[in-house]
């Protein structure tokens, strides 16, 4: 293979996305970001006034999202079940490292 | 390419309801929702159910399926009738990319002809920039995917093949889904859940404006042996019962190299042993932790046997059982 061809990856910071990035990757707008932010049903990352937002919050904006769009959910019912999931994926992780299915 | 019965998918009649279908899908997609379902085949079922929903919870493109797929059975081989171009937004139902991405070539061939859903259109990220009409410029945007890694990646600096399906319009002003191979080098280091940024592998800019990037969400493969913690490694560590007892000098294998490890007299089963800075490297490298697990030698020679015996009379008072409060 070409080296030229190889792309090069670079390691980004744990709290990395902008509010566009974490929307454009989430496919929402902006807007719908801000608004759950404002409301307590998604926190940010960071401190400063720019807000930032990690890998664990771009997973929850897509799982809202779709419970929202799916379901036809509020936002808070979508976050509820966001938070669900999360103890879910602890409690998966806890399995996981101690060797269990 | 296979005809689709996307009503079948959907398990509803022709004649459903526009309630009836959303009602189905929404069944469907909390049965093979990716986070919980059991179902083996989740992941296909659900990429069937939203682009079955994708078709016909669209009123127009439930009525240019209607006629283009009239008289053709499920797995039949399709041929659109010529001139064929249904005018339709490629996604629907306000699908991401990545479940676009997803889609058959049998949706591309039947709605593929607008140029593009949400994603494939390619939206700026509100960084256009131009003076005057036909001077608008505005950068790509990005794009995100996971990856799977191998847990010896985030050791060393891996050059890795990636393929994404990605939704991208043709010259015919067509949407086709294609696939596209990247090779990547991952950088060392990398953890659970991070990001890896691909600059300018995301969507082309408009207008002379830079392409957006295309941002890796790393995750790592489950590994017999490895199992990743962040930074921290742990490794599962076989100790003969007379190492353990004794305490013995033991060999460790890790990615990437082989450690000499001290286990002392005494250890047990789930004893653990930190090994500092030889997890994931980084700058504040991770922590390596050895969970020991205690192995017996079969009792299946005579001498083996013997060996057994012989604990058995020295050791008159062991009850291993006494500890947990079993006897």
């Amino acid at each position: 293979m070409n080296e030229r061809d190889v792309v090069i990856g670079i390691g980004l910071e744990e709290a990395c996305l902008t509010i566009e990035q974490v929307a454009a990757c989430g496919a929402v707008d902006a807007a719908w970001v801000h608004e759950r932010v404002t409301e307590g049903l998604l926190t940010t990352a960071g401190s400063g006034t720019e807000w930032r937002f990690t890998a664990t919050h771009l997973t929850r904006v897509q799982r809202m999202r779709g419970i929202e769009r799916d379901f036809e959910a509020a936002p808070e019912l979508a976050a509820l079940v966001a938070d669900l999931l999360e103890q879910l994926d602890a409690a998966r992780r806890l399995l996981a490292l101690k060797g269990l299915p | 390419m296979e005809f689709k019965d996307y009503y079948k998918i959907l398990g509803v009649a022709k004649e459903a309801t526009a309630d009836e279908v959303k009602k189905a899908y929404r069944k469907l997609a909390r049965k093979y929702h990716p986070d919980v379902s059991k179902e083996k085949d989740a992941d296909t079922r659900m990429k069937e159910v939203n682009e079955a929903y994708a078709a016909l919870s669209d009123p127009e493109k439930r009525a240019a399926y209607d006629q283009v797929g009239s008289g053709y059975q499920p797995g039949q081989d399709f041929r659109p009738p010529p001139g064929w171009n249904g005018g339709h937004e490629f996604s629907g139902h306000e699908f991401t990319p990545e479940e676009a991405a997803g889609f058959s070539d049998f949706f591309s061939e039947v709605f593929g002809g607008q140029g593009g859903g949400r994603g494939a259109r390619g939206r700026g990220r509100g960084r256009g920039q131009g003076p005057g009409r036909g001077n608008f410029r505005a950068q790509g945007q990005d794009h995100h995917a996971r990856v799977m890694l191998e847990i010896e990646d985030a050791f060393n600096e891996a050059t890795r093949q990636i393929t994404l399906r990605v939704p991208t319009v043709g010259e015919d002003g067509r949407v086709h889904i294609e696939n596209r191979t990247l090779s990547v080098r991952i950088p060392r280091g990398v953890h659970e859940g991070q990001m890896i940024r691909l600059a300018g592998q995301g969507s082309p800019g408009v207008g002379g404006g830079t392409a957006g990037d295309l941002l890796l969400e790393v995750h790592f493969n489950p590994h017999p042996r490895y199992r990743l913690e962040g930074r921290d490694l742990h490794v599962k560590l076989p100790v003969a019962p007379w190492e353990a007892a004794l305490g013995a000098e033991v060999p460790v294998t890790i990615p990437g190299s082989t450690l000499s490890v001290r286990v002392p007299a005494g250890a047990q089963s789930g004893k653990q042993l930190r090994v500092r800075g030889k997890g994931v490297p980084a700058k504040e490298p991770g922590e390596l932790y050895l969970d020991l697990q205690v192995v017996l030698p079969p009792a299946d020679t005579p001498e083996a046997k013997a060996g057994y015996e012989t604990m058995a009379r020295e050791f008159p008072a062991f009850d291993p059982r006494a500890a947990g409060g079993v006897s």
